[in-house]
């Protein structure tokens, strides 16, 4: 009896604390009714049909991951950016939901063309950071200064700044930033840079209050500007608390320089999993979240939920290296045994690649069906990709231009093979790599589109070994991206809508050689890409570059995939988001109905 | 005692010591780089010289191992690679996640699995006995993903009585962090509705969590209660006409509950080590999955000094075990 009086209590207590809980009303039901605990705010009430924003409520939206770093100029992944960009703003910003559209955010205006090499930006009258300290051009400056002069220690977490202002120092891309007048900034650069103004609408760009920066010694290696919770920005929220893997708790800046934001609180969490994101979402906890599974988009519109897509900005490709097997060879047969690969020259077994022959690569671009792959793996919202640049880039068209779409014809890519000597009795072998314990936007299931694509090859008359690697690791980022496979999926997702930023950081040239990951030596590309990185007119620009596609998708070099369009989930109440291509997304106009 | 207690404090130096070089070899033998992990696509090779030089990752093994046991001296845990937070700051701020979870698991475990194994060893051979067999099978057997995210799905998606995730309310409650034990930083704020709110949240994480401790519990103690009920005690005072809940809880039980002890105690250093497949469905921020993003990022500083610090809990953890000892049992004495 004594026993079942133990079981009885703690059934009891389980059942009293779920009562409790069903009497506190859910958090939907609250929203319409209750303020926050902590806000004195007026309640947000309904906007009865009326579809006119209200103040008011906590949002808690839930990311993959909550910021590697507060420290923006220290940060280089998407989920980062979506905590800091709510804090912290740039000079100037890509215009809601677009990826070409330049506003000006801290600054009010600027001049400068893309073959200049003169910068000027007029500052907003009456900006103050979060820490009442005014914005102003010397504020600006010093921020710039900062990230041109990181200790080396540092440098390596701006990965944007030294990848596109040509690493750091006094010999980088800028010379020099002048703070003209109280509210006028001057950059000078050393060789007009088209694609300048793109790539400081970055976050990592974001101009953070000097005297934070100071008081947390933020230039130091022992520096807390990173860790600490400081009120250091000028965004329309303001840092209240952050505990890494549980919650950001932002607060609305009363005084922001433009109309504040609608929510009193934004909490962004962190659910790693999809699945559970979603759960987390149908279960209350969140009222939002990033990143749906492609496979989930049914189940959330089903439920009542509604589904934001955010068109892509990303492409899958295939790299195809002809010249891995050298690559791997001579790295065993070099002194320094420290680099020997002998498990992948194991896996080549000394035979020459195939790859080597245009046609055998042509056979592997004809034979895939990409289009076949959009239903099943990106739920039917992505699109197969004929060029690097996805169909939201404003350089699409121009870019297209110069590539000729591959059309798939399994027939046509076994003719191929045979042409080139291949048969069923002496078929091209190749090892295609795909990476595990990852997904990416481009990428929702590597081993899915890896079985399906290496189908597909195999149809055509290919020999296919499967290989794979963990994502994270050097056996696949660093193989794949030195060149060590003969096959390989990765992908990229743009920076800025430029086609530098697609085709120029994957091909360009480095010391006169092609870039290792795929060894991609085709005469006249360097010239090519030069030519189109240095020109500065918009239409001669788009020209260049398609030149430079042509000649890329022609010796196949690789084969883009597909692009794959993300999603974001809300409930009824969540209002007036705005996903943009590139990720970069505010809060700010977002509001709570309370229905 | 004393001196017991003394000694075995000592020992800890040669015991982590030995942790701290097998942690540092070990994971340096792992298949990967901070550097890649931190740079993503973006790895190019300058880029991922620069970063391995920049985290001293180019350095000989022995100099870097001698750095951080220098660090280890100034007791410098030093800083992850990754987000630059210092490690110890970061174990305080999820340690106590992780305390509140294997408490509310140990109480699940424990109000649960000594009452059953008592039952079901004094009913042997029972329908009730054969029942608890497989019960707590089940319980071992049934992986924690699948019974996580089967509770969730249930309690709080079907049948919505319960919180799918989290620690609190973070829409209706704003408690401000003193303690970081989400249930008593809600008391301090005088939060009662958070404090119910708090201990709603830990109750299917707790559960899914102190599945596999219940049925191990459950199963030590009935094969324990079995053997005291055999003993000559027992049986005396049972001849000499002793109410059965005296015992029961004066002879057999406490009798009975040294095995239980040692794998309750093995238990609490096993789940304060981090519930990494329940933190991760419950989005709980506790030091297992901190330790895992860890190990997957190659983040050596976080393993190292993480998985440090974990170890000399468990070895407290069961040092307090063996002092027990000498309670429940009055004959057991160290010197």
């Amino acid at each position: 009896m004594r026993t079942w009086r133990w079981v009885s209590v703690l059934a009891m207590l389980v059942l009293v604390l779920a009562a409790c809980g069903q009497q506190a009303a859910s958090p939907s039901e609250s929203e319409g009714s209750e303020a926050p605990a902590d806000s004195a705010e007026p309640a947000p009430s309904e906007s009865e049909g009326t579809g006119e924003p209200v103040a008011g409520g906590t949002l808690v939206f839930a990311g993959a991951r909550l910021a590697a770093s507060l420290d923006p100029a220290r940060t280089s992944d998407g989920e980062s950016f979506r905590v800091l960009q709510q804090i912290y703003e740039p000079l100037i910003d890509l215009a809601p939901g677009s990826s070409s559209e330049l506003v000006g955010v801290l600054a009010e205006s600027w001049e400068g063309e893309p073959e200049d090499t003169t910068y000027v930006f007029n500052l907003r009258e009456g900006v103050t950071f979060h820490d009442g300290t005014p914005l102003n051009a010397e504020a600006v400056k010093i921020n710039f200064d900062r990230m041109q002069n990181f200790v080396e220690e540092i440098q390596g977490d701006a990965y944007y700044y030294g990848q596109f202002m040509d690493g750091f120092g006094p010999d980088n891309l800028i010379t020099s930033v002048e703070a003209t007048d109280e509210l006028t900034v001057t950059i000078n650069l050393r060789e007009p840079a088209p694609t300048f103004l793109y790539q400081i609408t970055l976050t990592p760009f974001s101009i953070v209050s000097p005297a934070i920066l100071e008081s947390t010694n933020a230039d130091s290696v022992d520096g807390t500007f990173g860790t600490d919770v400081v009120q250091g920005g000028t965004g329309p929220f303001v840092l209240e608390d952050y505990v890494p893997e549980d919650n950001a708790t932002l607060v609305r800046n009363e005084d922001y320089w433009d109309t504040p934001a609608y929510l009193d609180r934004l909490i962004i969490r962190p659910i790693a999993d999809p699945a559970a994101r979603l759960q987390a979402l149908q279960g209350e906890s969140v009222q939002g979240f990033d990143l749906v599974n492609p496979s989930d988009y049914e189940t959330v519109t089903d439920e009542g939920f509604s589904l934001l897509e955010r068109l892509s900005f990303n492409t899958l490709y295939l790299g195809i290296t002809p010249t891995a097997r050298e690559t791997v060879a001579a790295l065993t047969t070099d002194d320094d045994t420290e680099n020997d690969r002998t498990d992948l020259e194991e896996i080549y077994g000394g035979e020459e690649s195939p790859l080597q022959d245009l046609a055998v690569r042509q056979a592997v671009a004809m034979a895939i069906d990409k289009e076949a792959l959009i239903g099943p793996f990106y739920g039917g919202r992505g699109a197969a990709a004929d060029t690097f640049l996805p169909e939201t880039s404003a350089w699409a068209e121009a870019v297209a231009a110069g590539v000729e779409p591959t059309t798939f014809d399994a027939d046509g890519a076994r003719d191929l093979l045979e042409g080139a000597g291949f048969t069923d009795e002496n078929p091209a072998t190749i090892n295609f790599w795909f990476p595990t314990e990852v997904t990416r936007p481009y990428m929702p299931d590597p081993a899915g589109l890896h079985q399906a694509i290496k189908q597909m090859l195999e149809d055509a008359g290919f020999v296919v070994n499967s290989q794979s690697d963990i994502w994270d690791s050097p056996g696949y980022l660093f193989d794949g991206q030195n060149g060590y496979y003969d096959m390989h999926f990765l992908g990229w997702t743009g920076d800025y809508d430029d086609p530098e930023n697609f085709y120029g950081v994957h091909f360009g040239y480095s010391q006169g050689e092609p870039a290792a990951q795929f060894g991609c030596a085709v005469d006249g590309l360097d010239d090519a890409i030069n030519t189109a990185t240095s020109e500065t007119d918009e239409a001669a620009r788009g020209e260049a570059w398609a030149t430079a596609a042509g000649l890329i998708h022609e010796n196949v070099c690789f084969v883009t995939i597909a692009h794959g369009d993300t999603a974001l989930a809300f409930d009824d109440t969540v209002q007036d988001y705005e996903p943009n291509p590139t990720g970069s997304e505010s809060f700010r106009t977002v509001w709570l109905s309370g229905e | 005692m004393g001196k017991f207690i003394l000694r075995r404090l000592l020992l800890l130096i040669p015991i982590l010591l030995g942790v701290t070089l097998l942690i540092f070899l070990f994971i340096r033998l792992l298949p990967g780089d901070p550097a890649s992990a931190i740079l993503g696509e973006r790895a190019t090779p300058e880029a991922t010289e620069r970063v391995r030089n920049a985290l001293g990752l180019d350095r000989p093994l022995h100099e870097q191992y001698l750095e951080y046991l220098s660090g280890l001296a100034r007791l410098d845990l030093g800083s992850s690679f990754l987000t630059n937070r210092d490690v110890v700051d970061d174990f305080l701020q999820r340690f106590p996640a992780t305390v509140e979870l294997t408490a509310a698991a140990l109480l699940f475990a424990l109000t649960l699995g000594i009452p059953l194994g008592m039952l079901t060893a004094k009913r042997r051979g029972s329908w009730m006995d054969s029942a608890g067999t497989v019960l707590s099978l089940v319980g071992i057997s049934i992986p924690i993903f699948f019974l996580g995210l089967m509770l969730k799905w249930l309690f709080a998606i079907e049948v919505p009585i319960l919180p799918d995730s989290g620690r609190i309310s973070l829409i209706d409650y704003n408690i401000p962090r003193v303690t970081n034990l989400m249930t008593v930083d809600a008391a301090l704020a005088g939060e009662w509705g958070g404090v119910v709110d708090a201990l709603r949240h830990l109750i299917l994480p707790g559960i899914a969590l102190g599945t596999i401790p219940l049925a191990i519990i459950m199963r030590i103690t009935r094969a324990s209660v079995i053997d005291v009920l055999n003993e000559d005690y027992v049986r005396t005072a049972n001849a000499k006409g002793l109410p059965s809940v005296i015992v029961d809880s004066r002879h057999v039980l406490r009798n009975a509950l040294l095995p239980v002890v040692t794998v309750i105690g093995l238990q609490t250093g096993l789940l304060l080590g981090g519930a990494i497949l329940t933190e991760t469905i419950f989005g709980w921020g506790g030091v297992g999955k901190w330790i895992y993003d860890a190990v997957v990022n190659n983040d050596y500083q976080v393993i190292q000094s993480g998985v440090l610090l974990l170890a000399l809990i468990f070895v407290l953890v069961n040092l307090a075990v063996d002092v027990s000892y000498a309670f429940l049992n009055p004959r057991i004495r160290y010197s």
